[in-house]
């Protein structure tokens, strides 16, 4: 029987959210995963933090679902790392994505600003 | 559809804004409010009742329905008006994070 | 933090919160269209997290909600429990009887690895083997990694030579028995190899563990000391350990000794080591590995067919057969399986007849729940979920039963325990609370939970949706469980039927026994048993010691007559004898039967009155020297020589080449081991021909015969005070305990008879009562019409007595299959028919009454509130 995920750490985000975010930000260049977590982060003028424990799951899978498609690089730093880049699916997914995040924004606000 | 319980929260206390219900109301009222875009799961909505009712931010009593059938009515507490004002700016707060990572035009969501 | 959190710590705040919830979920599945709601269950399951401190899987939340269910039903549970509990305890209690009489597993190392081995003959599909065949078989076999034998003698034991000897269970063992069977003593040592190589040479013993304690107060220091056995000294060398209780199922053995010291502790044959016409040892073997019962067999069909080539007088037609233990036991003793098999078929009818009583009280129920089904239906539960619950309820229920049973068992085995044989050789039943039972009781009461659970549990589960969400009125399901529960009463009824006509056959042939007469006098009588083989007498010896002891007590005051036998009817050591009548043809195959039979002086037929309906008694002209004679009772004429004159006919005795014995009279046929026997052949033979050691002496009295107890004793030890006397007792006693061994029998079925016609009436009135309630609206509408209070009285009754009528009519025809297979055997002699008329009419009146209180309840009903009951 399942059973509702019970987190309610309240700056965890929605599951898909997390994955439009990761989407949107590999659109852009190819980037390593801390990378990622930090440019969210900055972005968002640190309203979003990304813990790591959130946030290489997500990379696994989308790079699994074939969203993503990495390689080893090396860094500024002179490391070697994973850097991912988007592929064509995973463009058509954030597209898809976006669309989702934007009717449920919409149908929420529908519902906080309704006045009876 | 997979809320947030926070956000979930929020759309129930919301929806308690305007006087008692109960939890198949609740559930149309979110549905219809929402232009039918938000149908929450009974199965989860009605444990967050639940949740709320324990935390003191909704009570409920048994009253008669329209139809006059007897029905469990939830109604908004002070704590919880309270707690609606703070879920709802943070609700703000994170759809417009969401938004400065999206770029422009995330989401027309008020904030 | 969460303070309202608290409050639910009270059991009492979360079953109302609970309620509360199921009540709010029903009102709002009432306004939702179906299904919209989605899986309600799940909804309930997360909600209660909230006041619910640890989380469980679905299996404990059903228990946890079966719990709930059946503490607001104390009712139901009650008598669904005692049900039960009387059903599988007696079940329990038969099954702890028949373990002990049959099942129970040698109580030795590994019991499954060890195999018996007999002789088998065409007369005799279990014999002893003879020591040499014995011998041979162990040094040539490889499919057994040891082979022992023993034997279970009676002998005379006492403890120091000072003591008047006491009869005993014994057991004279081989020499590998202890190291073999995997028994290690609890003092001392067991036997050693070479203690089994030279006959006579090693007077050592081994106590048995009860003997040990009882008679020597578990003195460690026995070891070393001398017993005296038979009048022979023999030195203790060690005590067994407590779990062996012996090879046999009844008996504790006092002691163990070398069956090397055979020869010294039986006078008379010289050397039986070394006869291999001698077959009465029990044989035993351990599996050696990668060997099996069949190649064993292959291998000691080879062995047999060896010795018979090579000593042809003694093993002609014997084949060496190996058995399981429990075939072994079963081809031994079959009238013990009967009896298990008898009364194992009638506790589990009364366990069907409580299991039926449950059931429909749980269709009964299920009406009652019908919209607590149909919500939890229409909040997706799956029907399968549903049936699962109620399936946790019945297990509740049932191993609630089960721990009452146990109490329920553990009366009726200290009333089965009363049980004993005649003679003063104690029997120990041993029947305990142990795991098997244990076990046992499990089983069945889970084998009763899915008797009485499965049905209804997918009965209910089957429960229509709407109608019983919008009413609770009458649907389709409910009418098909009004049905299902007449045909459950029907069925009960039929069975305590059976039960009952069981019950009351026995009442009547135990009538008849008590009334009969048994064929010989049981007054005025008095013997005991002797063995001055146990003193090292020779037979010849021993004939002059009965000579000069019947001389002493034939002079004692109050005695009229002394007489010999070498058993009395119902003692339990009956002896036999193989005969060849003259001109009876025998089976292909067969060359002789073994008949009970015994030696007897000429005083014996006199005393005990058992007359002599032809021919001559035995006089003092049968002396050794003359010719051979003897006498058979009239059912040996008619088996031998049917419509012959047996007079002046020839027996052969042991075998072809036997001596011949002329029959020179025809005595009636008694009784000679149970009251209610069938009639069986029987010879006897003049002692004087057929000198024996072991005899009972039989004193006929003028007055009372116990007053000649103290004198019988005293005469003995004048004689000789080293000679053991044993059932010394009134011949009645003998009468008296075999009839109250029938009675415990007797009061058992009878019991369980009665406890199935009590359930079964409990299953009609319940069914009656609940008919009654659903009606009263239309008995209410039926009287506002005119109808009068025998007009509902005899609506009621009617519909009560048409299931009655049903089940016993079904249960006549049961009965007539059943009853004879029932009490078929020697236990059914004497049960006869006049039982079936009694008894349905017995039942019909008793199920008038059990309908007669609802009935009168519905005729009592005031119409007006009749009319507006929901």
């Amino acid at each position: 029987m399942s059973r509702q995920p019970e987190k309610s750490s309240e700056a965890e985000l929605l599951q898909g959210t997390l994955d439009m975010l990761i989407l949107k930000v590999t659109a852009l260049q190819p980037i390593h995963g801390y990378a990622i977590a930090q440019r969210i982060q900055q972005i968002s003028r640190d309203a979003l933090q990304i813990r790591q424990g959130s946030l290489y799951p997500a990379l696994y899978r989308l790079e699994n679902r074939g969203w993503l498609k990495a390689d080893w690089r090396t860094t500024e730093g002179g490391r070697e790392a994973k850097f991912y880049s988007l592929t064509p699916q995973g463009r058509r997914q954030l597209a898809v994505e976006t669309a989702g995040w934007r009717r449920l924004c919409d149908a929420i606000s529908l519902v906080l600003e309704t006045a009876e | 559809m997979d809320l947030l319980q926070g956000t979930l929260d929020m759309l129930v206390l919301r929806t308690l804004l305007f006087g008692p219900l109960h939890g198949y109301g609740i559930a149309k009222a979110i549905r219809s409010t929402s232009n039918e875009a938000l149908d929450i799961e009974f199965g989860s909505l009605y444990p967050a009742l639940k949740r709320l009712e324990m935390k003191g931010l909704i009570e409920s009593n048994w009253e008669k329905s329209e139809l006059n059938r007897r029905a469990r009515y939830y109604r908004l507490t002070q704590s919880g008006r309270e707690q609606l004002h703070a879920e709802h700016s943070k609700w703000a707060e994170f759809v417009n994070a969401i938004g400065l990572v999206m770029g422009k035009d995330p989401g027309k969501a008020e904030g | 933090m969460n303070w309202p959190n608290l409050k639910y710590i009270f059991p009492s705040r979360r079953r109302a919160e609970e309620r509360e919830m199921l009540e709010e979920l029903e009102a709002l599945a009432a306004m939702a269209e179906p299904g919209e709601l989605g899986n309600l269950t799940l909804a309930a399951e997360n909600a209660r997290q909230t006041w619910h401190f640890t989380t469980f899987d679905g299996t404990f939340a059903d228990l946890r909600y079966a719990l709930r269910t059946l503490r607001r039903q104390p009712g139901f549970v009650a008598v669904a429990v005692i049900s039960l509990a009387l059903g599988i305890g007696a079940n329990s209690a038969i099954f702890s009887f028949a373990d002990a009489l049959l099942f129970r597993p040698l109580p030795i190392a590994h019991p499954g690895e060890v195999l018996n081995v007999s002789n088998s003959t065409p007369e005799n599909a279990s014999e002893g083997l003879s020591y040499p065949d014995y011998r041979d078989l162990r040094a040539s076999n490889h499919s057994f990694e040891g082979l022992v034998a023993y034997r279970a003698p009676q002998m005379g034991v006492s403890l120091s030579s000072s003591a008047p000897p006491q009869m005993r269970m014994t057991m004279m063992v081989s020499d590998n028995f202890f190291n073999v069977l995997g028994i290690t003593p609890a003092l001392g040592r067991a036997f050693l190899d070479e203690e089994g190589k030279i006959p006579g040479r090693d007077p050592i013993a081994i106590l048995g563990y009860d003997f040990w304690s009882t008679q020597c107060g578990a003195d460690p220091s026995v070891v070393g000391r001398t017993l005296r056995l038979n009048g022979v000294d023999f030195q203790i060398v060690g005590v067994a350990p407590e779990s062996f209780t012996g090879m046999e199922q009844l008996f504790r053995p006092a002691l163990f000794v070398p069956l090397s010291m055979w020869g010294r502790l039986s006078p008379g044959s010289e050397n039986p080591v070394e006869d291999r016409a001698r077959h009465d040892l029990a044989v035993k073997g351990r599996l050696a590995t990668g060997a099996s019962l069949q190649s064993a067999q292959a291998e000691f069909d080879a062995l047999g067919r060896n010795l018979e080539r090579s000593w042809p007088r003694t093993n002609l037609n014997r084949r060496v057969a190996v058995r399981t233990e429990i075939k072994a036991r079963i081809q031994q003793t079959p009238f013990r399986l009967i009896v298990v098999t008898m009364l194992m078929v009638l506790v589990g009818l009364v366990l069907i007849i409580a299991c039926a009583n449950v059931a429909s009280l749980l269709l009964a129920r299920a009406r009652a729940r019908g919209r607590e089904v149909a919500i939890r239906l229409s909040i997706g539960a799956g029907r399968l979920r549903l049936v699962r619950q109620f399936m946790i309820e019945s297990l509740v229920v049932a191993l609630l039963a089960g721990v009452a049973a146990l109490g329920v068992a553990s009366a009726a085995m200290r009333f089965l325990s009363t049980l004993q044989v005649p003679n003063d050789i104690p029997i120990v039943l041993g029947l305990a609370l142990d795991s098997r039972l244990l076990t046992f009781n499990l089983c069945a009461a889970l084998v009763s939970c899915v008797l009485f659970g499965l049905a209804p549990a997918l009965q209910s589960s089957r429960t229509e949706l709407v109608p019983a969400l919008k009413s609770g009125g009458l649907s389709g399901g409910a009418r098909s469980r009004v049905i299902g529960r007449n045909i459950l009463v029907v069925g009960q009824i039929a069975l305590a039927m059976v039960l009952l006509i069981v019950s009351a056959m026995y009442v009547d042939g135990l009538r008849w026994i008590i009334g009969s007469n048994p064929g010989f006098r049981t007054d005025h009588l008095i013997s005991m048993g002797l063995d001055p083989g146990a003193r090292r007498y020779t037979p010849a010896q021993a004939h002059d010691f009965y000579r000069d002891l019947s001389a002493r007590i034939h002079a004692l005051p109050g005695v009229r007559s002394v007489a010999l036998a070498e058993a009395l009817p119902y003692s339990y050591a009956q002896t036999s004898v193989a005969v060849l009548p003259e001109g009876f043809q025998f089976p292909k195959g067969q060359t002789k039967a073994t008949v009970m039979g015994g030696a007897i002086d000429e005083n014996y037929l006199p005393a005990l009155r058992i007359e002599l309906l032809r021919g001559r008694p035995f006089g003092p002209a049968d002396r050794a020297a003359s010719p051979r004679v003897a006498i058979v009772n009239e059912e040996f004429a008619k088996v031998y020589w049917p419509n012959q004159n047996a007079l002046g006919k020839h027996i052969r005795l042991n075998s072809p080449d036997g001596p011949p014995v002329e029959v020179v009279g025809i005595a009636k046929t008694c009784r000679y081991l149970f009251p209610s026997e069938a009639p069986r052949p029987y010879v006897y033979l003049p002692y004087e021909q057929n000198q024996r050691s072991r005899m009972a002496l039989i004193a006929e009295t003028f007055g009372d015969p116990t007053a000649l107890a103290a004198p019988l004793r005293e005469a003995v030890h004048a004689a000789d005070p080293d000679v053991p006397v044993f059932d010394l007792m009134p011949v009645a006693t003998y009468e008296t305990r075999v009839i109250s061994n029938w009675r415990v029998f007797l009061q058992m079925v009878t019991a369980v008879g009665m406890l199935g016609l009590i359930l079964a009436m409990v299953g009609l009135y319940g069914l009656i009562s609940y008919s009654v309630s659903r009606r009263t609206q239309e008995i209410g509408l039926r009287m506002a019409v005119g109808a009068s209070r025998e007009d509902v009285l005899r609506l009621v009754l009617r519909q009560g007595l048409i299931l009655a009528f049903t089940g016993i009519a079904i249960g006549s025809a049961l009965a007539a299959l059943l009853a004879p297979v029932l009490t078929s055997g020697s236990i059914g002699q004497g049960t006869r028919y006049v039982a079936t008329f009694a008894v349905p009419l017995a039942l019909l009146a008793v199920s008038l009454a059990a309908c007669y209180l609802p009935a009168r309840r519905a005729a009592r009903l005031d119409p007006i509130r009749a009319l507006r009951h929901e």
